[in-house]
């Protein structure tokens, strides 16, 4: 069963950014280093094999639209880099995948960790792509909701009796 | 719209449009009464409302900081939004998913029939369950709740179907429950269209909220004057002690007094504590109404959860009604389950945006990345149970200011053993009713930021056991009244909407019949 994810038509249209590693020049705060840092470590969180990296990107890409904002977020993802790139002799984005969680998780109770784990969830499951990917639609009212479109199309399970 | 003066001492001001201020606004100015209602939020309207999780939580909610302390998961998980309630025209009813079960009589005289807990505060509501039944049917009728009045239930959607396999296999009772969402056409308002964003304003208009139904009618009577963006900030008093105006200010940051014959506070738990204690005064030194010291504690927020479970076949939980199911099994107060109180089995659905949100807020890794990617095969079910007031379990305000000058508030909670035991009992249960149903894997998720506040200003028989008496009438000032959830004496078990809007109808009664003697 195939279906088509949905952002609402009044929401901003999602971010555009070369493939290449050119991506990063659309960042107004963040320098390379730190921008591919804070993929690999958006991946290493949430590990997510049938994603490209452009929705991590795009993830990133809101990331430094915060830290634009307010310089404490700037500073936060500063110190998040840093830390992960003091945990072992190489720097993170060097690591194999068991040493980059093991430095994940050396910095787990810090402030910039929690910024950038929850900021991750936040940006990265609310991509249209990514929407697609795990079968979730978004907005309907603009398609007439699901009540001609499958709100009750599931039959697997024995229909329950009607007025129930 | 009427447009009443700032020195006019004759209306009544209300503070909040939601379930409670919207409802007394529009049922005031039925019997005539004069209203100034502040609310501060923007009036949007269905159109600009989005089909957006992320988005419609930026555009309605109430995001001014507020801190955390307590032994609950909410300060860990949530420190700076631990209360999740609307800043908006229509309120928290802009928001909610519609469902309207009745307290039952073992709730309104819970101390009674549970008898003394240890560390519990338990009091009787001073009113019994037949004094509101009549205001409850009144509510129904004006909200159109389904299997009320003649209306069909919702009709059953996919997230329903696993609910209903998983609880029919366990012999409970189920059905999708009762809601203030058109399953046809009614006063109005169309059937639903089962776009899933109930949550986000509701862009269709079938389910009932101040919005679209109350202030409208309100302003249509020529008594009300209707003031978004006003934010209240501080309660005044006259020679006798009795509430005289409101400090508000405006969009452009001006700020007005506006004069009052009576003041109605319905701003949510915590905005309706904040601005209580905030109100001192040399003749009310801890705060407008705080003699005994009550305004802020016996905070509740009910016990709320969810489990997500995983099944091998796709559910698409997003489409349609949001909690079209539930299981009245686990109500009755029964002391041989182990626990006071009881809860109802509700459905819960979520996007996938706010369903990584709060599965686990802080989980990260393969797991919870094996469990998400799985959404489309995903069912949700829920819990609201009762949670036991304590005294220390309270709304007080801290050193910090907001923009506006009034300190931030604290909310703390720790949680009784008694909520402890029916959280634990409640995740089985619902765990048991997936796996009933096929599920292969259940995640408990714990409680997102309190949605159902209650209690911090309640009704008591007694003075000393609360703020109000069983009309929202502060007990220490005559002209003073709550209209929101925070005057709930116990919190019950059921979502709280409905019987906020039955109290604010009863309400609007006793105020117009006082205003009628003479006697406010």
């Amino acid at each position: 069963m195939s279906i088509t994810a949905h952002k609402d038509p009044k929401m901003p249209a999602p971010v555009e950014l070369p493939d290449g590693p050119e991506w990063v020049n659309s960042l107004t705060v963040f320098d390379a280093h730190v921008a591919e840092t804070l993929v690999v470590a958006a991946r290493t969180l949430y590990p997510h094999e049938i994603l490209p990296d452009t929705v991590y990107r795009r993830t990133i890409f809101q990331f430094d639209k915060m830290a634009h904002m307010a310089q404490t977020a700037a500073q936060s993802f500063a110190e998040f880099v840093d830390l992960l790139d003091s945990a072992m002799p190489l720097t993170f984005r060097e690591l194999s995948e068991s040493y980059r969680l093991t430095a994940l998780r050396g910095i787990e109770g810090t402030t910039a960790f929690r910024l950038v784990q929850r900021s991750t969830v936040r940006f990265l499951y609310d991509d249209v792509e990514v929407w697609q990917a795990f079968g979730y639609e978004g907005a309907s009212v603009q398609l007439g909701g699901y009540v001609n479109r499958g709100f009750n199309d599931l039959d697997w399970l024995p229909e329950p009796p009607a007025g129930i | 719209m009427a447009k009443y003066e700032l020195d006019d001492s004759g209306v009544v001001v209300i503070i909040g449009s939601g379930a409670g201020g919207g409802t007394l606004a529009h049922e005031l100015t039925k019997r005539g009464v004069e209203v100034v209602l502040l609310e501060a939020g923007k009036h949007l309207t269905a159109d600009d409302f989005v089909n957006d999780e992320w988005g419609g939580y930026e555009m309605l909610s109430w995001l001014d900081k507020r801190t955390s302390s307590g032994n609950w998961r909410v300060a860990k998980d949530f420190p700076v939004n631990p209360s999740w309630a609307c800043q908006v025209v229509g309120g928290t009813t802009t928001h909610w998913s519609g469902c309207c079960y009745r307290f039952i009589e073992d709730e309104m005289r819970a101390l009674s029939v549970y008898g003394e807990i240890a560390g519990a505060s338990l009091i009787d509501w001073p009113i019994t369950l037949a004094e509101i039944e009549p205001y409850y049917d009144l509510a129904e009728a004006k909200m159109g709740v389904t299997r009320t009045n003649g209306l069909p239930g919702l009709p059953a959607n996919n997230n329903f179907k696993v609910m209903y396999a998983g609880a029919k296999a366990l012999g409970l009772n189920v059905s999708t429950g009762r809601h203030a969402i058109n399953s046809e056409p009614y006063d109005g308002r169309p059937a639903t269209t089962q776009d899933g964003f109930t949550i986000t304003g509701d862009k269709v208009g079938s389910r009932w909220s101040t919005l679209n139904v109350e202030l409208p009618r309100a302003l249509a009577t020529g008594k009300l004057d209707l003031r978004p963006q006003s934010r209240a900030v501080f309660i005044e008093h006259d020679d006798a002690g009795k509430a005289s105006g409101v400090v508000y200010v405006d969009a452009a940051g001006v700020r007005h007094r506006q004069k009052a014959r009576a003041v109605v506070l319905a701003g949510n738990c915590v905005e309706s504590s904040r601005l209580l204690l905030h109100s001192a005064s040399g003749r009310y030194s801890n705060g407008f109404a705080n003699g005994h010291g009550n305004v802020g504690r016996y905070y509740l927020r009910h016990l709320i959860q969810t489990v997500w479970s995983v099944f091998d076949k796709p559910v698409y939980m997003h489409r349609g009604e949001i909690m079209g199911g539930m299981i009245d099994d686990f109500v009755r107060h029964d002391p041989s389950r182990g626990y006071a109180g009881g809860y109802y089995i509700e459905m819960n659905s979520m996007g996938l945006p706010t369903t990584a949100a709060f599965m686990d807020p802080g989980w990260w890794g393969r797991d919870f990345a094996s469990v998400i990617e799985q959404y489309a095969n995903m069912a949700g079910i829920f819990m609201s149970g009762e949670d036991m007031p304590q005294a220390g379990n309270r709304v007080t305000l801290t050193d910090e200011l907001d923009a506006y000058g009034v300190p931030v508030a604290n909310i703390h909670y720790d949680d009784h053993p008694n909520d402890t035991i029916m959280r634990i009992e409640g995740y089985k249960t619902l765990v048991a009713i997936h796996k009933a149903a096929g599920a292969k894997r259940s995640v408990e998720a714990p409680a997102y930021p309190a949605s159902h506040n209650l209690g911090s200003n309640r009704m008591s028989a007694k003075a000393e056991d609360g703020v109000l008496d069983g009309n929202g009438r502060a007990h220490e000032v005559s002209n003073l009244f709550i209209a929101d959830g925070s005057s709930f004496a116990t919190g019950g078990a059921c979502n709280p909407t409905l019987t906020i809007v039955a109290l604010a109808i009863r309400q609007a009664d006793f105020m117009a019949k006082q205003m009628a003697a003479g006697e406010l």
